[in-house]
């Protein structure tokens, strides 16, 4: 079945893969739309992602570059509070632009406290991923 | 992107009636074990234990343990005939698991709303494919 403890989400971005591609691994601009880091395009690289602390987590997210294939691939590590997860960007040329999917992986569904932090955060979207599994789960007999 | 509103009342629902079984969803789902019977029932339909035993390298009381706190999740029902029993999928307590993850579903999709921004706020000074033209 789809990993039930991950989270894709997938864009289409009116932009060519290589300018997507500057935007998720230049720092500045990284830090525009993500949050502040000291990110280095280099494979083993270790860097941090700073954002507000909240309860059970003092909002610094500890990475490592796990995959980097310009402009296809990029994966990091991402530690932070309870979380010890991987997320990762795969960019595919469509039509004029690209076809951004994200994928974060390595939530623990038995781990309490991640389960507090997540829940501390509120409720909101709904995985379409989770909602075509159970749909196809619901076709069941 | 999808609306979330057309759902929100069925999955409140459900998760209310799934409060009543003794085993969460989510304790439910971290083994890996668990999973794959849930895939097996997925892809293949009810099945008799001894079916979903030949799929695993264990002994038949440990699937049976699995099979047990399946059910007491609510994920799994349990009909018996003649001397086997069968195991069906019952999908909707896996809601809690979307309710459970979508904060950061959320939290990636503004992101990226942010990275679309500052993507159509920048100069074209990356050409895209040679008769894409600067259109957008």
């Amino acid at each position: 079945m789809t990993e039930p403890t991950s989270i894709d989400v997938d864009r289409f971005l009116p932009h060519p893969p290589e300018k997507v591609w500057r935007a998720l691994t230049d720092p500045e601009r990284l830090a525009g739309w993500l949050m502040p880091n000291d990110f280095v395009p280099e494979i083993g690289h270790r860097f941090t992602f700073h954002t507000e602390p909240r309860p059970g987590f003092d909002g610094v997210v500890h990475c490592e570059v796990l995959a980097l294939e310009p402009p296809r691939l990029l994966a990091w590590s991402w530690r932070g509070g309870t979380l010890d997860s991987t997320v990762t960007w795969t960019l595919a040329p469509e039509g004029r632009g690209t076809r951004l999917f994200l994928r974060h992986e390595g939530f623990d569904p038995d781990d309490p406290l991640q389960r507090q932090a997540l829940r501390i955060m509120g409720g909101g979207w709904r995985s379409h991923i989770m909602r075509a599994l159970e749909t196809s789960l619901a076709d069941q007999p | 992107m999808p609306e979330p509103t057309a759902t929100a009342t069925a999955a409140t629902a459900t998760a209310t009636a799934a409060d009543a079984f003794t085993v969460d969803v989510f304790t439910a789902v971290a083994n890996p074990a668990r999973r794959e019977v849930l895939r097996l029932l997925r892809d293949g339909g009810p099945r008799p234990v001894g079916e979903l035993a030949e799929h695993f390298d264990m002994r038949r009381p440990s699937l049976s343990e699995h099979l047990r706190l399946l059910k007491d999740a609510g994920l799994v029902t349990e009909r018996r005939v003649g001397r086997q029993r069968w195991y069906a999928l019952e999908a909707a307590p896996l809601r809690a698991l979307t309710d459970w993850l979508a904060p950061y579903e959320r939290f990636w999709n503004d992101r990226i709303d942010g990275l679309a921004d500052l993507l159509d706020a920048e100069r074209d000074d990356i050409d895209g494919p040679p008769n894409a033209g600067h259109h957008d």
